[in-house]
């Protein structure tokens, strides 16, 4: 048993050993190895979804500090740290009120506008309803068939996997204006706004998602703060949704091994190790 | 990266550590050697990037008036400005009233990405080379397990010197029939989320008891009036006693002088926060002090992307920590050793 006073020695004692020797220990003690940084940087980043959630990298964005909009990862390409959370965002707008514990304050929330980002506008240079007027709606059936076009957004129209066969195109993408969604009331909806689609039938990640517990915010951490609200197709891609909740990416570089040791070293299914 | 080539990076790292043991060093323990005889004045011409004598001498921050505390941190930028060739603010932003930070994190959500360990790095002004980390992310394997029937002859109790009596006495315990739960640092797949597999996030839990500041003989570290436990970089021995006292392994040491290049320093950096750190003293992750003290979400929470992150006031009710709390299935790391974290891990 170490008295208390013996403790207080030998704590005095260490801490001026620690002081006098630090320069000699120092060059024994493991090293790792360098993390690869943005230098020139990929301009071209991704936050979510890998090919649907591009933004492009703007240097000194808040010139206080010499902020770019984001730092991005050399190696994946994804946004890794803002600068400036709300680059590129609009007021969220009106919100439905319920009327219950779901009722936050909405006035100063931002959402990222996604028509400016999604594919398929930005290759063909125009709207959906430059393609598909609304002349088409009488003509179109709400039943699966194969598609002539988009195959890179739903491979196999025929078993599109959500809501697991009871639903197809026309459920959620208006015929009669193809620029917007549409709920089963047949109310029209923002490209912009898919929350109030999604919530329609996924009612508790819905509430859930208006609390701040599902889903992510970026911007002030105080309730009723500023902050952006990722709404749900920035994260979700709802044609392959069933397949993967979350469209797999790649991680980061792993930490560098402690000096002199193997990643077998780390392998302790095999017997004792790591930690 | 391959194996290889970060092997050379590590021993390229390391000659760079011995050759670069250089004037500098030397001229500070000159500055601090005239300091202690004489206080003589002129030993201050050291290079820009060592520490002034009056650096060296100024006392705890939390005892410093408010003319100190403006004297120190006018060097601070004077100093930091010119190693970074970059304007440089450190601030003294005061602790809000009436918050307790805290930080709910989904385990069910997590796809082990390691995003929230690279924005740390950009954010808190960690030295690159060696490259030190606060954010440690552990994979499991579902239902890894080694427990093998043919095996079970080969784990305790074994044959001893007292006679096969199927009892172990003394000797070495280690031969396992099987063992089970590994988690593995250096996961490197093609992409996350791996089948079969879930992840762990460590970093500090920013514990209301915690552990470190009661080992820290000098009171270098200390909890901040919203419940973040910080650090005097200044007032830090490098004794690292806090190091082996904390059971979550959130602390890291400067073992050698931290390389930081210019263009990838934050500027934006507060006195107990990212201000860059120098060889021989302790650092640890402060919930971005220098972004929540400003009102801004800590990096890893902006970097996550799915959402697993969540951070607020806990004395909110309205808070999305304090919902989480109300609402999941919420557990803390090593809750036994009642540390009392404020860092709480749930899921779905």
């Amino acid at each position: 048993m170490i008295s208390p006073k013996k403790y207080v020695r030998a704590t005095v004692f260490y801490g001026f050993f620690a002081v006098v020797t630090s320069g000699l220990v120092l060059q024994d003690m493991p090293s790792q190895a360098t993390t690869p940084e943005d230098k020139s940087g990929a301009k071209e980043c991704y936050e979510s979804i890998k090919g649907a959630t591009e933004l492009v990298k703007k240097d000194n964005v808040v010139p206080k500090y010499g902020y770019p909009n984001v730092k991005c990862s050399p190696t994946t390409g994804a946004v890794l740290w803002y600068g400036d959370p709300y680059d590129d965002t609009e007021p969220m707008g009106d919100m439905p009120t319920f009327g219950d514990h779901t009722d936050g304050d909405f006035a100063q929330a931002v959402i990222r506008t996604r028509t400016k980002h999604l594919k398929t506008i930005i290759q063909n240079g125009t709207k959906c309803s430059g393609c598909h007027p609304a002349a088409d709606a009488t003509t179109q059936k709400n039943d699966p068939r194969e598609l002539m076009m988009h195959q890179d957004i739903v491979s196999n129209a025929t078993k599109l996997q959500h809501g697991r066969g009871a639903i197809w195109c026309f459920d959620c993408h208006n015929a009669a204006n193809r620029d917007t969604l549409v709920d089963h009331k047949g109310q029209e909806i923002s490209l912009n706004e898919p929350y109030k689609l999604c919530g329609s039938c996924h009612g508790v990640t819905y509430s859930e998602w208006r609390m701040g517990l599902h889903g992510k915010r970026t911007g002030e951490w105080r309730v009723g703060g500023k902050k952006r609200w990722w709404t749900c197709t920035e994260c979700h891609n709802p044609h392959t949704v069933q397949e993967h909740r979350f469209q797999p990416i790649a991680p980061e570089l792993p930490p560098a091994l402690p000096r002199g040791m193997t990643k077998d070293d780390f392998k302790g299914a095999s017997g004792h190790g790591g930690h | 990266m391959s194996e290889d080539k970060r092997k050379n990076d590590i021993d390229e790292g390391q000659d760079d550590g011995t050759t670069k043991e250089s004037r500098r060093d030397f001229l500070k323990k000159m500055g601090v050697a005239a300091a202690v005889t004489t206080v003589a004045p002129a030993a201050t011409a050291a290079t820009t990037k060592a520490a002034s004598i009056a650096e060296h001498l100024q006392t705890h921050f939390e005892m410093m008036s408010d003319s100190q505390k403006e004297a120190a941190i006018a060097r601070l930028e004077k100093r930091y400005s010119e190693q970074f060739e970059k304007q440089v603010t450190v601030a003294n932003t005061p602790a809000p009233d009436e918050v307790l930070f805290g930080y709910a994190l989904n385990i069910s959500k997590c796809i082990g990405c390691r995003r929230c360990v690279e924005a740390c790095v950009r954010e808190n002004n960690q030295s690159r080379d060696p490259a030190i980390q606060w954010i440690r992310v552990l994979q499991m394997e579902r239902g890894n397990d080694t427990f093998e029937l043919e095996n079970w002859h080969k784990g305790s109790p074994s044959s001893s010197r007292i006679g096969d009596y199927g009892v172990q006495s003394g000797g070495h315990a280690d031969k396992a029939v099987g063992i089970s739960g590994h988690t593995d640092h250096y996961y490197e797949p093609e992409q996350v989320p791996e089948e079969n597999a879930f992840y762990f996030p460590v970093q500090c839990q920013q514990c209301e008891d915690p552990a470190c500041v009661r080992a820290c003989p000098v009171q270098a570290t200390y909890r901040d009036p919203n419940g973040i436990v910080v650090i005097d970089y200044n007032w830090c021995i490098g004794c690292r006693m806090c190091q082996l006292a904390c059971p979550y392994w959130a602390r890291r040491f400067n073992w050698s002088e931290p390389a930081l290049p210019n263009e990838e320093m934050n500027p934006k950096t507060h006195y107990l926060g990212n201000r860059p750190r120098m060889r021989g003293v302790m650092e640890k992750c402060t919930f971005c002090l220098q972004r929540v003290r400003d009102g801004r979400y800590p990096a890893c929470v902006e970097a996550c992307p799915v959402g697993a992150r969540k951070f607020g006031n806990l004395l909110d009710p309205e808070s999305e920590v304090r919902k989480i709390l109300a609402t999941k299935k919420v557990f803390r790391f090593k809750e036994d050793f009642n540390t009392e974290p404020k860092f709480f891990y749930y899921m779905d």
